[in-house]
């Protein structure tokens, strides 16, 4: 435990504590955009300075740790300055708000009382387009805080998106410009949940016209496997529908992180094909729905059939890739004890 | 492409990651330009994923472009001596080739258009007039002394101190200290050798490393043996072709002779990034990322390459310690002038009759070094540079003020790394001004905001303001160069809006019209 002073009041950290943790613990919210506490501390966009005592400079909250006796303000200059450095961010971002994704530093540049004096005559980026259907990407709405690389390269480890360049022409674009299809990416679209200004984002939300903060979130668990990831069905209040999927850093099990099917393969849900009730094919050759006992009774007596006259042996039992470990085990105990077949497996084995 | 080459080239590259920068060096010599292919080809033999080296490639000017590729320089100096006229279709534009007292420079592939030559003098210290050819040059002339019978660590520290010798690379950090943080940790250092001479004007580090080149390698050999380093690395940027294969064959002879024993001396050769220069973009660099500054705390003192204590030295530095350590630090320090504390190279250019490097004491005036060493004005002189780009931009009242950095400080401006650069009173200190934060823009790693677009914006602004436009109210520019100044991470951000601010100062009747109320341009 280390003590210091914020603001002139006596406040404690944690030892290695990072001020801006440390401050909002003790009741001082200091606005960041470049980072993101899975990251390692980056000090880019330098929104989160503060004064520190004996510093000839303000130090970066979110890379600065605390140190015993240190005398921290966040007042004084600091926020004339972080207003300037919000009307510089400004002075690029020529499009705020491209699929209703939260745009933290419009919010804050709102709350900061800052506007661009222009737009920089170069301002303006190459656009990028994609043939794949889930993840968009505005640059003109990127200030380059480079969090969503960092993530590729931190977090997944597969580096599908790179700061490119130096200078006025620096962008960021997955490798090469390519499709993100033709790099390491595998559309988990972590880059897309970390990303503060919805500069990247569900392709499907783009002209929904649907913000994000406006949805109704229901917290469950992601059904694809059994990992067990905790994930938000982002859903519109007057449809009804399930519209997006996000999650939270907080979540055990995935800690916000989710692979291409959590994140965007939410659509099943609603679609016109899903079975919602048990069917089983009459005499007429169609499917009929009918009750959960029948249908499980016609397919044992249908099993009961097979191995009377074959033997058990010609039973095999195929599990769902979504089925949890405690499902797939009693599957096999089924198979095992019940069908007496060791043909069994798990369609995620393969 | 050459595949059949690029496979046998391949085969020879080592797969550390610390050697990135210099196997894409090779494959652009040896194979062609680096494409995304090549880019990918190389990620996937050194194991690395293919985005960071794409990251890499781009960060760089030259990566992407044939090895004989004409550069042409728009420096200031170059630009004020016509250069843009030599930018033909296909050329390179490049800020600065470090030839300014040729200006205007252009370079066929690794040659400098026209051939070098040199105009120096002689001098206590390093003395550029005789240059040494071989060994056995630098020997006969009472080199190596001190390699071979090294004084103390402790007496070297405190000679250093005494001598007041302070980086000359711009920064102006106290060389004994430095040695002295080193030594104080634990663990064995790393000696690297900042010879990334990029500073708009000068053009020192390259008259010491193709004049002298063994006596900067005793200065360096003498600080990895005292530290006990025993790897030294000298990361040189990739235009100074002369100074690459001098050096080269100075450590070879260095070696033959057997005074290496045990310890290795390496080039790591840049890739055309300013920044680079910045000790702890050079550490990035080598390390096989973008060139960009680390935030410091911790310093490379402690925490440098590979996370090891690092003595980081610019060139001429480390080419006066034999000087200081034969006739100690006081006799050194003794050869400055008013204030000033011994001698150093002064890179001149532009209006003077012989451009050129010259030794010199600290607190010379900037007329004096014209009028003594470099031939005089050539005409009326007007603006002038004290430093490199971000020392500052002064009139022609400052040419009198000891160059030193407590004099300067009055005016707002530094010494930097002494490149002295004289402006024709034709050429204007509004285009010096927008030319100057151009390049500072241009430069920029794009890590911090401030430094991102704030110079950029302050380009957009001059550039109006040379129509007659003005985009921003001055109250505005002054709170964005405070943010600059402040929140910047490295120098090149923090120290841009000292050139801005002497503009203003001295040049008052250039920007009234950013008091008149505020017309937004387009």
């Amino acid at each position: 435990m280390v003590e210091f002073t914020l603001d002139g009041r006596n406040a404690t950290a944690r030892d290695g504590e990072l001020l801006v943790h440390a401050a909002a613990r003790n009741g001082v919210f200091i606005p960041t955009l470049c980072h993101d506490d899975k990251l390692d501390p980056y000090g880019g966009c330098r929104i989160c300075i503060v004064g520190v005592e004996g510093a000839s400079r303000p130090l970066p909250a979110c890379a600065t740790a605390v140190r015993e006796g240190m005398a921290v303000s966040t007042n004084s200059n600091v926020p004339q300055l972080r207003k300037t450095l919000a009307e510089m961010l400004l002075s690029e971002h020529l499009n705020a708000n491209p699929a209703g994704r939260p745009n933290e530093l419009a919010e804050m540049a709102r709350d900061l009382g800052a506007e661009a004096p222009f737009i920089l005559p170069d301002a303006k980026r190459e656009p990028y387009e994609d043939r794949n259907r889930l993840m968009g990407y505005e640059p003109d709405t990127c200030i380059l805080c480079n969090r969503c690389v960092r993530y590729t390269q931190e977090v997944m480890q597969c580096s599908a998106l790179s700061l490119e360049g130096r200078g006025p022409e620096a962008r960021i674009v997955p490798t090469w410009g390519r499709s993100w299809l033709d790099t390491e990416c595998e559309l988990c679209g972590g880059c897309l949940s970390t990303c503060p200004t919805g500069a990247i984002y569900e392709k499907f939300m783009e002209g929904s016209g649907i913000e994000e903060r406006t949805l109704e979130q229901t917290k469950t668990t992601c059904t694809f496997c059994g990992v067990g990831c905790q994930i938000d069905l982002n859903v519109d209040s007057e449809t009804k529908r399930i519209v997006k999927v996000t999650s939270k850093p907080e979540y055990v099990s995935n800690e916000g992180d989710l692979c291409v099917k959590g994140r965007f393969a939410f659509n099943f849900v609603h679609h016109q094909d899903r079975l919602t009730e048990p069917l089983v094919r009459g005499e007429d050759g169609g499917l009929h729905p009918t009750s959960w006992e029948h249908a499980l009774e016609v397919a044992a007596d249908g099993l009961k059939g097979v191995m009377e006259r074959h033997s058990p042996q010609a039973v095999g039992v195929l599990a769902s890739a979504r089925l949890t470990n405690e499902e797939n085990y009693l599957i096999q105990k089924l198979a095992r004890t019940g069908l007496r077949t060791n043909s069994v497996h798990s369609c995620e084995a393969t | 492409m050459d595949v059949l080459r690029l496979v046998s080239v391949l085969e020879t590259l080592p797969t550390d990651r610390t050697r990135l920068l210099d196997n894409l060096g090779r494959l652009r010599r040896e194979v062609g330009p680096i494409g995304p292919e090549l880019s990918d080809t190389l990620a996937d033999h050194m194991s690395i994923r293919r985005g960071e080296v794409h990251e890499v490639v781009s960060f760089y000017s030259f990566l992407q472009v044939p090895v004989d590729a004409v550069r042409v320089c728009t420096g200031p100096i170059c630009d004020c001596a016509g250069s843009r006229e030599l930018l033909l279709e296909g050329c390179v534009e490049v800020p600065c080739l470090g030839h300014c007292d040729l200006a205007p420079v252009v370079l066929d592939g690794d040659d400098v258009r026209g051939g070098v030559t040199y105009s120096t003098n002689d001098g206590p210290s390093i003395g550029l007039a005789t240059r040494d050819d071989t060994l056995g040059d630098y020997e006969r002339r009472g080199g190596l002394s001190l390699l071979r019978d090294l004084p103390p660590l402790e007496r070297i520290i405190e000679e250093l101190k005494t001598s007041g010798l302070a980086g000359y690379g711009g920064a102006g950090f106290p060389t004994g200290l430095k040695w002295e943080a080193v030594a104080r940790e634990t663990g064995r250092p790393y000696v690297i050798v900042n010879a990334d001479e990029g500073e708009p004007g000068t053009i020192k580090d390259r008259y010491v490393m193709e004049l002298r080149p063994h006596l900067l390698l005793e200065g360096t050999l003498i600080a990895a043996r005292s530290l006990g380093a025993t790897e030294v690395y000298v990361y040189l940027r990739e235009e100074y072709a002369g100074s690459r294969a001098r050096l080269a064959a100075a450590i070879a002879e260095f070696g033959t002779a057997g005074l290496l024993n045990g310890l290795s001396v390496e080039l790591v050769i840049g890739a055309g990034a300013y920044i680079c220069g910045e000790e702890t973009a050079m550490l990035e660099s080598m390390e096989g990322r973008r060139g960009m500054p680390r935030l410091r705390p911790p310093y490379p003192a402690q925490v440098g390459y590979l996370g090891r204590p690092t003595l980081i030295q610019n060139v001429e530095t480390l080419a006066h310690v034999p000087a200081i350590l034969r006739n100690g630090g006081a006799q050194w320090r003794e050869l400055g002038r008013e204030l000033g504390d011994g001698v150093r190279l002064w890179s001149v250019s532009g209006a003077v009759r012989r451009p050129g490097c010259y030794e010199a004491p600290n607190g010379i005036t900037a007329r004096a070094l014209v009028e003594e060493h470099a031939g005089g004005f050539t005409g009326e002189p007007g603006a002038f540079v004290p430093g490199g780009a971000a020392s500052g931009i002064l009139p022609p009242a400052a040419l009198d003020v000891p160059l030193t950095r407590d004099a300067l400080t009055d005016w707002g401006a530094g010494v930097g790394s002494a490149a002295l650069q004289i402006f024709p009173r034709s050429y204007s200190p509004l285009r010096l001004l927008a030319e100057t934060v151009r390049f500072f823009a241009e430069e920029s790693c794009q890590k911090c905001t401030p430094c991102r677009i704030g110079n950029r914006a302050l380009h957009h602004v001059f550039e109006e303001l040379q129509h007659d436009r003005t985009p921003m109210p001055r109250h505005q520019i002054e709170e964005w160069l405070d943010a600059m100044h402040l929140t910047s991470i490295c120098g090149l951000g923090q120290a841009a809006p000292y050139p801005v601010r002497n503009a203003f100062r001295h040049w008052p009747e250039l920007f009234e019209s950013l008091d008149r109320p505020h017309t937004p341009a387009e």
